[in-house]
């Protein structure tokens, strides 16, 4: 079972389930099994921009003048979205190409990981600007407690499902003994790890990237970091297309007819899983704690925060095909919608990138039926 | 023809042709939440209790059976919808 990076057996890879298939041999795209991953990467690509592109030169004065304790919320979260960042920059190609199958989905993952990178190269590129010292920051994000804690769970179930497809790759199934320790490598449990895996991706993605979001456009709400805002739009339209990526692989994974087990495990981890949606809510909240210890800012505090993190927890799970866990059905914080709206990420269309603008989109197929409202 | 828009638990009423369904809730001013208006998102999901939507674009959202992603379909018929948080019109 080891893994080749490039099989030479004849298959027929729309044939092949999401993972733990064939490995891919050829990257074609001309024949796909789920043409959706195919248009993630498309739109993916055409949302391409580079953090350079944002003037930040008015966020060093905001800065300076902001109060201490909105200081330190504002570099708590920039710090926790550093970690996030570096996390979803390299998990998904590590844990996820050594056992994809489809062509279409191994250059989703792949394109999926590299936008993750400009994320982390904008972060450089905002804390550069603030600060004159960067290393005092990116130092903390390895040593403090409240970001190490969650840290853990967020890397957990990748790690595992690293360290079992490496056994699996080198030894195969079966019973091993390992510096003599006895591991049981089976396929079933390692479509398990998979399986938890793809849950705490969107867990992250979905949501504690949304509730680090909410942070950076309070600010902004008040008119302060605005450049920082508009690197965070860019980012959150990114993450809205990655969100669904691991959607749609969870429905595929429980609908069944892309691999027969992987329904069966997706049965059997239900609870689990939507346990994995309650914890993140609740170390969520113990983050909004920690982000208001020295006082809230105007428009945001732990409450408002501890809401949204249930509202949006809701609504994930509801996506991700679960049943909601909270009581909470409104949104606390009503302006968001107008920060995400991925339509208006720029103000000057001459400038920056529009979204919706994407080259060589040009429709051939006109009909005479077109021209019906013209006269000569 | 004009079709018309039913809220479970809200109102009735009728959206102009050229909106999309999303549009037409936001111009009766009812609170529902969106954020990339181009189909990717899947935050401005509805649930379709009757009628028929046809898509102006293809979208890339997931979308469970029985729901409408309302940023980019219109009405082919009288629609009844019900909204998942409810149907709040905002006051101002």
């Amino acid at each position: 079972m080891t893994y080749t990076t490039f099989n030479q057996e004849q298959f027929n890879a729309t044939k092949e389930p999401m993972f733990f298939g064939h490995h891919v041999n050829v990257s074609r795209y001309d024949v796909q099994k789920y043409a959706v991953f195919e248009k993630l990467i498309e739109k993916q690509l055409s949302f391409f921009w580079r953090p350079e592109e944002v003037d930040l030169s008015t966020d060093r004065r905001d800065f300076a003048a902001l109060p201490d304790h909105e200081k330190h919320i504002f570099l708590s979260n920039l710090k926790y979205q550093t970690l996030l960042d570096s996390v979803q920059g390299r998990s998904p190609n590590v844990a996820l190409l050594p056992i994809v199958s489809l062509p279409e989905l191994e250059t989703w993952i792949e394109t999926w990981a590299f936008s993750e990178t400009i994320h982390s190269r904008s972060y450089t590129h905002i804390i550069r600007n603030i600060v004159n010292e960067p290393s005092v920051i990116f130092d903390d994000i390895v040593t403090n407690e409240a970001i190490t804690k969650r840290a853990r769970d967020i890397t957990r179930y990748y790690d595992a499902l690293i360290e079992g497809v490496s056994l699996y790759h080198r030894l195969g199934e079966g019973q091993h003994t390992i510096n003599g320790e006895t591991v049981n490598v089976s396929l079933r449990d390692l479509k398990r790890k998979l399986y938890l895996t793809i849950v705490s991706v969107n867990v992250l993605e979905a949501i504690r990237f949304y509730v680090s979001f909410a942070c950076s456009f309070a600010f902004a709400e008040r008119s302060t970091m605005e450049g920082n805002a508009k690197i965070i739009k860019l980012i959150a339209r990114d993450e809205a297309l990655h969100l669904n990526g691991t959607q749609h692989m969870l429905h595929l994974m429980a609908d069944g007819k892309d691999d027969p087990e992987m329904a069966e495990v997706a049965r059997e981890l239900k609870d689990q899983a939507r346990q994995i949606f309650i914890d993140a809510a609740e170390q969520e909240k113990d983050w909004a704690d920690y982000l208001f210890r020295d006082g809230s800012m105007i428009g945001l505090n732990r409450d408002i925060l501890g809401q949204y993190v249930e509202y949006i927890t809701n609504q994930r799970m509801v996506s991700a095909g679960f049943e909601p866990a909270f009581a909470t059905k409104q949104n606390p914080l009503p302006w968001m919608n107008s920060w995400l709206n991925s339509d208006n990420v720029q103000v000057a269309p001459q400038e920056v990138e529009v979204s919706s603008y994407l080259v060589g989109q040009i429709d051939n197929e006109v009909q005479s039926e077109d021209f019906s409202n013209f006269s000569l | 023809m004009a079709h018309i828009i039913k809220i479970l638990e809200g109102f009735s009423f009728i959206p102009r042709k050229e909106q999309t369904v999303l549009e037409a809730l936001e111009h009766q001013q009812v609170e529902i939440d969106f954020q990339c208006r181009e189909g990717f998102c899947g935050s401005c999901q509805a649930t379709l209790i009757d009628g028929e939507v046809s898509y102006t674009t293809e979208p890339i959202a997931f979308i469970p059976e029985g729901k409408i992603l309302t940023c980019c379909c219109k009405p082919e018929s009288d629609l009844v919808i019900e909204l998942a948080f409810g149907c709040k019109v905002k006051s101002s």
